[in-house]
This record gives C-alpha cells, sequence and structure tokens, in this order.
C-alpha cells in the first residue's frame, strides 16, 4: 500500500506516541484501495525541503534535514576544500558548512560580508552538516511514486547525486541524495586534500581571522516558515493537523514556544518527538481522560439544546476510555430527567475502548457532585447500570461511516485536529448531517468552528456550536 | 462495532480452530476497515438477525481452504481431498457454523439476542464485498494451513 513508504520513513517517530501510532495503524488498514478521494490524501507521503542553486529548484527529503538556518560569520578552515565555506557554532556543537554551488560548480551570489546566508542543516548518519544554498523556498509534500528517475540532461550536478527528479505545481524539482553527496566527498576530499593542499585557495567567503570559534551567530529566518516547519514537525511527530479548527491556538502557542525556546537557548524548530510533545502539550482540553470537574458539566448543562422527542441522542466519537461518555451520560440524565438517553460513544483504539464498558476509577476521581452516579466496588468505584445503560461503547473509527442516528448533542473534543484536514471536513459535515436541528456541537476547548453559515457560537465558557 | 461483540467472536475463532486443526493458532492485529475489501478465494457467510443486523465472513484462498478442510477430514478418519468440492464446502461451511455458532451462545449469555442464517460458500477469482453504512472487524488469523480473515460486520438496529 502507499502509505506504507511513508510510514516505514516516519516510523521511529510515530510510534512514540500511543496516538501517533494508532492513527498510523488505522490509516495504514483502513483506507481501501478503490476509495479515490482517500487516496489522494495518503498520496503525499514523502516531504522535501526545496530551495534554489543557480536558478534551478532543488529538494531534499525532509527526514535528512534537521533545521532551516541563516549562517553568518562562520569560522575558515585552512587546507580545506574550496567548497568547505568553514566551521560553525551550532549551539555549542562545530559543524562544517559546504557551499553547495561550490562543490557542484556552480556560479555563487556574491555575498558581501555580514549578510547572513540561506541555509540547511542536515542530520546524516554519524553527524551534522550545514550546506549553504541560494535561498531556500519552502516544504513541499509528493507523492514518492511521483518521483522520476534522474536523466543526464542535468548535467549541472553529478548524476550520482540526483535520486530523482519530480514536479510539483509546474515546477521540476531535482532531488538530491545527500547521503551519496556527503559520504563520498568527504572520502575524496580526504584524499585530494593531501596531495593538492598548497594549492587550494580558501573560498571567497567571510573569514575570521581569530582561529577561535565564533559565538552562535544565526538569526531567525522568516517566522512564517519556521511556523510553517513546527506544523508539519506536529503532522509527523503527534499526527496534529494544522486547520482552521486549530490555526489560532497554533499562532498563540508558537509565539509562546519562540520565547520559552530563545530563553531556554534552544532551537525553535523541533529536534525529535519529545520537543513535539512537549509543544502540544498544553492544547489538550480540560478534563480530558478524566471525569468533568463541576464548572465543566454546569458550562456544558447551560447550552443543551430543547427536546420534544422522549429520547434524547448524543454522540461521542474518541471518548478513548470513556471518562468523557459517562460524564455528559451524568449531565445529560440530570437535565433530561425522565427521558430516555442514549449515547453512542467511539474509539479506534482497542485498548481503551475495550476498558471503557468496566471502568473503574479511584474515589477521589469523582468530583462530590457526580457521587450521586457512582457505586463502590471492591477496586474503586464505577458508574451505576443506569448510568452504563445509556452508553453504547463502539471500536470505530470516525473516517469510517457509522451506523449513529439523528443525534441532539455531539462532543467530540480534539479529535478533529488529529485528523487530516480533509477528513476534518468530512467529518464536520458529518456531524452537521446528523445533528438535529438546533443540536450542539461541542469541540475541544483550543478548537474553533469559524463557519457562521453552519455553526453559531452559544457559550463563553466551553467552545459549543448550534447547529443554524 | 459494539466492544462487547468483539471478544466472543475471537475467542470463538480462536478455540474452534484450535480444537479441529489440532494445532497452534495465531490471532494478528484487529483493525477496522470500511468500503469494498478483496476476497482472497474462498468466503462462508453467516448472516446475523435480533437486536442486531449485519454478517460474518470467513475469508481465506481456496489453498488454505482445501487443507483446512482436508485436516478436518483427516480428523475424523475421512479422505483428504485435492480439489474444492461439495465435501471441502461443506466442512468449510461447518468451520463458519461452528465458530458463529459458538461466538453467539457467548453472547447470548451476555445477553444479547442473535439469530444465525445458514452459511453460504462464495468463491471464485477478484471478488470484493461491500457493506454500506457498516464498519467491519477484521480478526486475522494464522494457522499452520493458511491464513484466514474473519471480518465480522454487525450494527446495532436503530
Amino acid at each position: 500500500m502507499k502509505w506504507n513508504n511513508g510510514n516505514d520513513k516516519q516510523q521511529p517517530s510515530a510510534s512514540a506516541t500511543g496516538v501517533a501510532s494508532r492513527g498510523l495503524r488505522t490509516l495504514g488498514f483502513g483506507f481501501g484501495r478503490d476509495d479515490e478521494s482517500r487516496e489522494e490524501i495518503e498520496r503525499i507521503d514523502f516531504k522535501m525541503v526545496t530551495f534554489s542553486l543557480a536558478g534551478k529548484d532543488y529538494g531534499i527529503d525532509i527526514m535528512k534535514v534537521k533545521e532551516i538556518a541563516k549562517f553568518e560569520r562562520f569560522t575558515f578552515v585552512p587546507n580545506a576544500r574550496p567548497f568547505v565555506a568553514g566551521v560553525y557554532n551550532l549551539r555549542g556543537e562545530i559543524i562544517s558548512i559546504i557551499d553547495l554551488r561550490v562543490m557542484f560548480n556552480l556560479p555563487a551570489e556574491q555575498h558581501s560580508d555580514g549578510t547572513p546566508q540561506d541555509g540547511l542543516i542536515l542530520r546524516l548518519e554519524d553527524n551534522l552538516i550545514g550546506v549553504i544554498v541560494d535561498r531556500i523556498d519552502r516544504v513541499v509534500g509528493i507523492s514518492s511514486e511521483s518521483i522520476q528517475p534522474p536523466h543526464p540532461i542535468f548535467a549541472d550536478i553529478n548524476i550520482r547525486y540526483i535520486s530523482g527528479v519530480v514536479e510539483h505545481e509546474d515546477r521540476l524539482y531535482i532531488t538530491l541524495d545527500v547521503d551519496r553527496i556527503f559520504t563520498k566527498e568527504s572520502e575524496k576530499a580526504r584524499a585530494v586534500g593531501q596531495s593538492r593542499r598548497v594549492m587550494d585557495t580558501p573560498p571567497g567567503e567571510p573569514i575570521e581571522e581569530s582561529a577561535s570559534v565564533t559565538a552562535p551567530a544565526a538569526t531567525a529566518p522568516d517566522e512564517q516558515q519556521e511556523f510553517s516547519f513546527i506544523s508539519d514537525g506536529l503532522a509527523t511527530f503527534q499526527k496534529l493537523y494544522a486547520s482552521a479548527i486549530n490555526l489560532q491556538w497554533l499562532q498563540q502557542r508558537f509565539k509562546q514556544w519562540r520565547q520559552e525556546r530563545s530563553e531556554a537557548q534552544k532551537p525553535i524548530q523541533f529536534a525529535d518527538e519529545h520537543d513535539a510533545a512537549a509543544f502540544v502539550r498544553p492544547f489538550f482540553s480540560a478534563n480530558s481522560e478524566q471525569v468533568w470537574d463541576r464548572s465543566y458539566s454546569e458550562a456544558l448543562r447551560a447550552v443543551l439544546p430543547h427536546a420534544e422527542t422522549m429520547v434524547v441522542n448524543a454522540w461521542n466519537p474518541g471518548c478513548a476510555k470513556g471518562h468523557e461518555s459517562y460524564s455528559l451520560a451524568a449531565v445529560l440524565s440530570t437535565h433530561y430527567s425522565g427521558r430516555r438517553v442514549k449515547i453512542w460513544a467511539g474509539d479506534n483504539d482497542l485498548l481503551s475502548i475495550s476498558t471503557a464498558p468496566n471502568l473503574i476509577l479511584a474515589e477521589e476521581a469523582v468530583p462530590d457532585y457526580m457521587q450521586e452516579f457512582t457505586i463502590g466496588t471492591a477496586n474503586g468505584v464505577t458508574f451505576s447500570a443506569g448510568i452504563k445503560e445509556m452508553i453504547l461503547f463502539e471500536y470505530h473509527d470516525i473516517r469510517h461511516e457509522s451506523g449513529v442516528p439523528d443525534v441532539h448533542i455531539v462532543v467530540c473534543r480534539d479529535l478533529l485536529s488529529l485528523l487530516e484536514p480533509e477528513v476534518q471536513q468530512r467529518v464536520l459535515t458529518k456531524f452537521y448531517e446528523t445533528l438535529v436541528n438546533g443540536g450542539v456541537l461541542i469541540v475541544g476547548d483550543n478548537e474553533q468552528l469559524n463557519d457562521d453559515t453552519r455553526w453559531q457560537p452559544v457559550s463563553d465558557q466551553i467552545q459549543a456550536y448550534r447547529k443554524v | 462495532m459494539r466492544v462487547e461483540y468483539i471478544n466472543p467472536f475471537v475467542e470463538s475463532a480462536y478455540n474452534v480452530l484450535r480444537e479441529v486443526l489440532n494445532s497452534d493458532v495465531n490471532r494478528g492485529e484487529l483493525f477496522l476497515k470500511s468500503t469494498a475489501m478483496p476476497v482472497l478465494g474462498v468466503a462462508a457467510i453467516v448472516g446475523l438477525a435480533g437486536d442486531v443486523e449485519g454478517r460474518v465472513m470467513f475469508d481465506m484462498t481456496r489453498d488454505t481452504a482445501i487443507k483446512i478442510a482436508s485436516a478436518m477430514l483427516e480428523a475424523m478418519d475421512m479422505e483428504p481431498i485435492s480439489t474444492l468440492n461439495d465435501m471441502g464446502r461443506a466442512t468449510i461451511n461447518e468451520l463458519a457454523n461452528m465458530i458463529t455458532g459458538q461466538a453467539v451462545t457467548k453472547l447470548h449469555e451476555l445477553g444479547f439476542k442473535f439469530d444465525l442464517t445458514p452459511p453460504a460458500i462464495l468463491s471464485g477469482e477478484n471478488m470484493e464485498i461491500s457493506d454500506a453504512g457498516v464498519e467491519a472487524l477484521i480478526v486475522p488469523m494464522e494457522v499452520p494451513q493458511g491464513k484466514i480473515e474473519i471480518n465480522v460486520a454487525i450494527r446495532e438496529r436503530s
């Protein structure tokens, strides 16, 4: 399956979080190969950072790129090969900087002293290396299947270093095989360097007279570019996709993150999945994976729709271990007392959902106002049979069809952001169609719906919207 | 699919296969599937009705079906088969019936009422199955004779 190409590549990072690995597994099996619209989504399995060298567009696999940087003031190394622009102090780590244009015998734009130069820091097998390019463009997502084999016509660069050619939005990108370039070149450089030591002329790049290493001098690349890298990292490491639903939170968090990281003297871009997890931690709504506190329950109760039917239906996708569904059942049964409440709760994590029907809580985990709905057991407390009967827990993937009938309330907190933007839209439409007129949709604390024609906000305290 | 339904199917498939084949059975990761999906070659289908509606399908390649039927026949001191003949189909039918029957008995004990239809066998090349509006739970089982995919698609009657 096509998805698996990308999957393999991202395996080390994706398995780091439960959500991510679950998501991957379901995606891998869940998408039929005959569903065209979904295939579009899974096709993007290769992302590359694109840049230009002497007017041509190139790309490097994003998994090889540690970060994007601006290089300024690096230290010249005597007797190095001409394409070695110098060494550079990357937050305490000394890395060599290669000028790709000199290396490939391309004309280099001349820079006056002190102008920062665009570059990439690449993660090779055993070390980091910096490369200077003319200009960093952006991140492009493509399908690895659309990469064509290199053609001898691209004579600018030795064909051995080209892994392929790909067209994207009418531009032709040459993808470079960085491992091959740098492992071979460095060996060759060593060998040649010995014999031609005296003949090599230093490159016409800024030279620091002092032999000592300069202080860190990387200036921040464009904020927007950085933001796009951050959101890309979130999608890769955390399976959290930037979209209109969470953009406001992401931008706010990004500002905060920049500040935190610069104060701690750490890079803004994610070095690994732990950084991404730290970034995303404040995203998750209050009362996640626990019984709702009184104020949340009251805020929710205030927005519940008027229901004339004898049966009140609710849908709770992404219910995990069921804390949310039980809390909702308690609130609904109080509010609609005398009527039958039915909740469809689903999750695609088999382990969580399997424990949901018999969820056992510690006594102190249940707030006072909820205690009338629980009963004691040998190991802790659980919800009463009356509450349990209201909820139907299903092993269900929100991407698939569901048999949920018309409902009055949908509670779907923090799940939309974990779906690819196209799926988000599809699921939102499904919510809209499933809700009765005047029905209410509740999303995560840090999610927002901005479509006034469909969703009208109804609460100041929680993210609740009425179907228009 | 309702969580309570999962275990009875997984357990009875495991128990019945181990018993009739008298060998080790490995269960793969469970997963969910939607939309049309290919059928491996031989599929035994048992319909379900009652509180729910849906069906259970036992899907395997023709080669696996012949090997499993032969193993079951030999265990009863009967001649093994080399092509999927009437005897082979009846044997696979019986296997499907045993697994579904045992699962439904377990569900009955939990308070869910299911009725079964007699199994039907479909065989051929390049077949697909699709169920509108239902998501299917796939339980992959590995036995020495090959792989059996148990495909359970059930929804509550609303």
